[in-house]
């Protein structure tokens, strides 16, 4: 194994970045390149009775204007093939694209927009999850049986997607309990909100087209394309320049399809750039709402005898990836406990509001936020603290989760430990102040990915990854490892990255698997190349290869410190003859069996790969005569395995629960009857601030995790994003005297939780 | 469209006389635009190059604040942070410190927004504008200024070249101070949910000399609390305060919109009448309370 990394963290993309002389998509220009814009639906559910382009097209400077006439009939989906580029007959979101427009510019762009004459026949708009579930309810997608969809997808007129959990005897486990305590928890839908608001640049040379888009899945992107468009993957190549922040808004396949197919009708280059308001409302990806209806059986002395919940899931008009949220949400509503009796029913439900799809962590911060702070009612009902509540009932290593998986060595309870000792739980505090505990986990996602390493004649070394960098530092921690390997500095290496046609597959910046596995093949690309490099210095030095080492950008031989040759010189031999070029892609570590438990709607979700855990511990204070709530001190701990890279994994955590408390206070989508979301700016969408920051202080509870990453690391980036405002709530509730049941928990719902 | 820059006053008032709107940080112009609350003006004049009206200079009546002093200047100010600390409570909590550098006293009073920061502590502080046009120079007290949002009494045609503010009473054993507070949700890039501004002076006894109050966002205009000289002569104890809460709640009419709700927004603007008056009493008394009161002193949970 190799030597230890360093502590410092250089960002190969930082100075441009902090510079400005980086490029993100929206900075591109190419020669006669027009303006995009699209009509959107305005309107939540209706009939088209009309639609007239012939108006726009036929105005000076307008090049192309789409409709669903004008491309392939196809339905797509990853999940449930719901969704078509354009609006066909029926418009169910605001968000909906009806028609697509490229021109001169973007203000002619808009005349085109406006000029364009769309009727509706007004259907009723459904936001209620429980009435959209109900039989006689209208149906968002009249034709739903008549969807493509996977095997494993259970769905039933607007359910979407249903998951269960059921493991031992519910019932029985109710009936045994001295308490029974039932709460619901309502959790509204919220944004993504990247500080970039999406661009989309298209480019077509003969019947190959390039797309540079602000995507964190370039892959993704492609087969998207290639799906809709009706083209092989040989003709279209994504590229992705610097991209300002996605927090998974911008995974999935979105615009490169509109502005590919707006490209070839213009025959011109044609840009798309999002507004702000266009970045709230219109792409098929925000954070679901929610309701949890949740139950839990509990003896006198604190033991949980079961657990029963019900779980409604806003899935919006259409099934993006949120297909597999039924069981996710399942599974953190069950949460990281010993219970012997599990059931649990989840529904994706579809409205007539924006499709919801992966956000950091998606599920996971409203699950727990109900489920975390439904536990602190429950230990409240035995009288117990709630902290050695949950040290009693938390699974650790050994145990056997609700799902039935038999944990390897996890870090539940010395999470617990440390979170609670870095905000000293059980001081004396003012009585405006308390801390409330909560704690998460999350999986790993393993899945394929590739790496080439290759060192060029003058010893400069390339990593070419098809490994998306979304800001978390990842990609940028590729060097890190590869450097190990290698016996170099990071900063020898250069990346190339981010474009389909260059590097090998790669699931893209989601589920937090690219350190997890692009690691992996980075490592085995740099192993193939050191074992040349070795083969290449035994020669030189006249040694056996097995006692060459690779160490400070030498080839040394073992035991003899005089026998050395630099890296570059033997590149400059390796050049005349056989290159130095490594591939690698490795084998995922496969999903741990379940014994015990059965799922129905099963997508996968029930089995943790390396499952990460964490605890938050929050100090909050609370302005009482306002019910205005402030952070003032968070403690995290996280087990996310080996931490390879720790500056980067404490920007992970920060920006997690930064989040986390955006959440649980401030961020919520507010919606008028007819479905238009009210607050599509930064203004009355309230992201927190540096100003906001508490202190926040994080211990990884560090364990070498086998069937895991590279090094025994498991994932991070969404770990940090769930436990936030679970803890936030349940120091809220000690202070209001009970939980304020709604997400976000703003001023004014604190307020009235507490004049009830 | 015309944009032309004016580097003498003569030049601005010029341009406005031909029907151009000024334009001073454009952190509210500009702004509004971009997010299609109202087009650009098809004639702009920056007036932001006229060095004299960023003057802040104390006069015998009180002081005189050029109109494109910036809220990161009058937030640290001595004379506007020891005289009228009220204002600067107001301005240090404008937006971001990009936001204070470049906005000004003169755009925010002028914007005219019931939401505006500067607004409750200048009106209680009984302060004037001075608007000038090629045809002359008159002053308008701010409670006559103001007539619904985004809209006041100046002519197109005028400028706002100063905003002035009697000096707070110096009868002998007085003392005088002024504090604002609003509610906020975040503690920068905020906007007022409510907010309310208070001017005390307090006799050497500790009984109320004056009290004036005004409120930030729950009318079409900023607007002054009336009937508070029931409090003249009296100290200003716990009961006072909770009344002079209780009076401001009555006589806000709030709406109800995506920040609050009408009944929250009722509630909140008494706690904050009743927090700047007590700050201001405070100050009044002598006490240290740091700008903006905001921080200091426990709004929105920010001790
Ligand atoms: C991110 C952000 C945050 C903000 N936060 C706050 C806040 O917390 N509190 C708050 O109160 N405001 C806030 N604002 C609004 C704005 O910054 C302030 O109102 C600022 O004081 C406006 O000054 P300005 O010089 O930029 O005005 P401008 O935009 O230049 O002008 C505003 C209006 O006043 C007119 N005008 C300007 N100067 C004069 C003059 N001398 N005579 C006559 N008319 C004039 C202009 O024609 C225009 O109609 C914020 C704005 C932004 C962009």
């Amino acid at each position: 194994m190799p030597a230890a990394t360093t502590p410092r963290f250089v960002r190969a993309d930082g100075p441009d970045k902090v510079t400005g002389s980086g490029r993100y998509t929206a900075d591109l220009t190419l020669t006669g390149m027009l303006a995009a814009k699209f009509r959107y639906a305005e309107i939540a559910h209706g009939r088209i009775t009309r639609l007239d382009v012939s108006a726009a097209r036929a105005m000076p400077g307008v090049f192309a204007v789409l409709t669903a006439d004008d491309v392939p009939d196809v339905r797509f989906g990853p999940f449930v093939q719901d969704r078509t580029l354009f609006a066909r007959d029926v418009v169910r979101y605001e968000g909906e694209v009806v028609a697509a427009v490229a021109a001169v510019n973007a203000t002619v762009a808009q005349l085109a927009v406006d000029a364009i004459v769309v009727e509706y026949e007004p259907l009723p708009v459904i936001t209620d999850l429980e009435a959209a579930l109900a039989g006689d309810s209208l149906l968002v997608h009249d034709g739903w049986a008549g969807y493509g969809a996977g095997d494993p997808v259970v769905r039933d007129r607007n359910d979407a997607s249903f998951s269960s959990i059921t493991k031992g005897d519910v019932d029985a486990g109710l009936a045994e309990a001295d308490h029974v305590v039932s709460s619901r928890y309502v959790a509204d839908g919220c944004h993504a909100a990247p500080i970039e608001p999406r661009a989309v640049l298209a480019q077509w040379e003969g019947n190959k087209v390039t797309i540079w888009t602000s995507t964190q899945v370039p892959f993704d992107a492609r087969a998207g394309v290639c799906e809709t468009l009706e083209m092989p993957a040989s003709r279209v190549r994504i590229i992705v320049p610097h991209l300002g922040g996605g927090f998974g808004g911008k995974c999935g396949f979105h615009y490169e399809a509109h502005i590919a197919a707006l490209a070839r009708a213009a025959k011109r280059p044609v840009r798309l750039v999002f507004s702000r308001r266009e970045e709230f409302f219109a792409p098929d990806r925000r954070r679901e709402g929610m309701i949890i209806d949740v139950q839990t059986g509990v003896r006198s002395d604190g033991t949980i005898t079961a657990r029963k919940a019900w779980i409604a899931i806003d899935n919006g008009a259409y099934t993006t990836d949120a297909g597999f949220f039924s069981q996710l949400a399942a599974m953190h509503v069950s949460g990281p406990y010993k219970i012997p009796n599990v059931h649990i029913d989840a529904h994706l439900v579809y409205t007539n509001l924006q499709p919801s799809g992966s956000v950091r962590a998606p599920t996971a911060p409203q699950a727990c936020w109900a489920l975390e702070s439904h536990t602190d009612e429950v230990a409240k009902a035995v009288g117990m603290d709630p902290v050695a509540f949950r040290k009693l009932n938390a699974v650790d290593t050994g145990d056997i989760g609700p799902s039935g998986q038999t944990y390897g060595e996890i870090g539940v309870q010395r999470c617990i430990d440390e979170a609670t000792a870095l905000v000293d739980y059980g001081q004396a505090l003012p009585d405006d102040e308390a801390i409330g505990v909560a704690i998460g986990w999350w999986p790993s996602f393993s899945v394929p990915s590739g790496a080439y390493l290759k060192i060029d004649g003058d010893g400069s070394a390339q990593i070419i990854t098809g490994a998306q960098e979304c800001g978390t530092g990842a990609v940028m921690t590729l060097r890190q490892l590869a450097a190990d390997e290698l016996g170099m500095n990071a900063e020898d290496f250069e990346l190339v990255y981010q474009d389909t046609s260059v590097a090998p597959y790669d699931m893209g910046a989601t589920g937090s698997q690219t350190l997890f596995n692009n690691g992996r093949a980075v490592v085995a690309a740099a192993g193939q190349v050191a074992e040349q490099l070795r083969s290449l210095a035994a020669e030189f030095l006249e040694a056996a290869p097995a006692d060459i080492v690779l160490a400070d950008g030498h080839a040394h031989v073992a035991g003899s410190p005089t026998s050395t040759v630099s890296i570059a010189e033997l590149a400059g031999i390796a050049a005349g003859s056989e290159l130095l070029i490594g591939h690698g892609s490795g084998t995922p570590p496969a999903a741990p069996p379940l014994a015990g438990s059965s799922c129905v709607g099963d997508l996968g979700m029930a089995a943790f790969v390396a499952p990460q855990f964490s605890c938050h511990a929050v100090r909050v204070r609370l302005d009482r005569d306002t019910g205005v709530v402030r952070v003032m001190e968070v403690g995290t701990a996280h087990d996310s395995g080996t931490i390879i890279n720790e500056m980067g994994a404490l920007g992970q955590v920060e920006g997690g629960v930064m989040m986390g408390i955006g959440q649980a206070l401030t961020e919520g989508a507010q919606y008028d009857a007819d479905g238009h979301q009210r607050n599509t700016g930064l203004l009355e969408y309230k992201l927190q601030t540096c100003a906001d920051s508490p202190v926040i202080r994080t211990h990884f509870v560090q364990i070498v995790t086998p069937d895991a990453g590279p090094r025994g690391a498991k994932g991070l980036a969404e770990a940090p994003n769930v436990a936030t405002a679970a803890a936030i709530s349940n120091a809220i509730a000690k202070l209001v005297g009970q939980p304020v049941r709604q997400l976000p928990m703003t001023a004014e719902r604190v307020w009235k939780a507490m004049q009830s | 469209m015309t944009f032309t820059i004016a580097t003498t006053l003569d030049d601005a008032l010029a341009a406005m006389a031909a029907g151009a709107r000024p334009v001073a940080g454009g952190s509210d112009l500009v702004v509004a635009a971009r997010h299609g609350k109202a087009p650009l003006p098809g004639s702009i004049v920056a007036i932001d190059r006229l060095g004299d009206l960023a003057q802040i200079t104390g006069t015998a009546d009180g002081v005189r604040i050029g109109a494109l002093a910036t809220h990161a200047t009058l937030m640290r100010h001595p004379l506007i942070v020891d005289s009228y600390p009220g204002l600067a409570d107001a301005s240090a909590l404008v937006g971001s410190p990009a936001t204070r550098n470049v906005g000004t006293l003169g755009g925010n009073v002028m914007n005219s927004s019931p939401a505006m920061d500067t607004g409750a502590p200048l009106l209680a502080l009984g302060a004037s504008v001075e608007l000038r046009s090629v045809t002359g120079t008159r002053i308008v007290p701010l409670g006559e200024l103001w007539t619904g949002p985004g809209r006041n009494v100046a002519a197109a045609d005028e400028l706002c070249t100063a905003v002035l503010i009697p000096a707070p009473a110096t009868a002998r054993g007085t003392a005088s101070s002024s504090a604002y507070v609003r509610l906020e949700y975040r503690r920068a890039m905020e906007i007022a949910v409510v907010g309310a501004g208070a001017s005390i002076t307090v006799a050497a006894d500790g009984t109320v000399e004056s009290i004036a109050i005004a409120l930030t966002a729950v009318a079409p205009t900023i607007i002054s609390v009336t009937g508070l000289d029931a409090f003249v002569g009296k100290p200003l104890d716990v009961a006072a305060l909770a009344a002079v809460g209780a009076i401001a709640s009555e006589q806000a009419s709030p709406i109800s919109d995506l920040r609050a709700s009408d009944s929250y927004r009722r509630h909140c603007v008494g706690v904050m009448a009743r927090r700047a008056a007590e700050a201001a009493a405070r100050r009044a008394g002598g006490e240290l309370i740091a700008i903006p009161v905001n921080r200091a002193f426990g709004i929105g949970a920010a001790r």
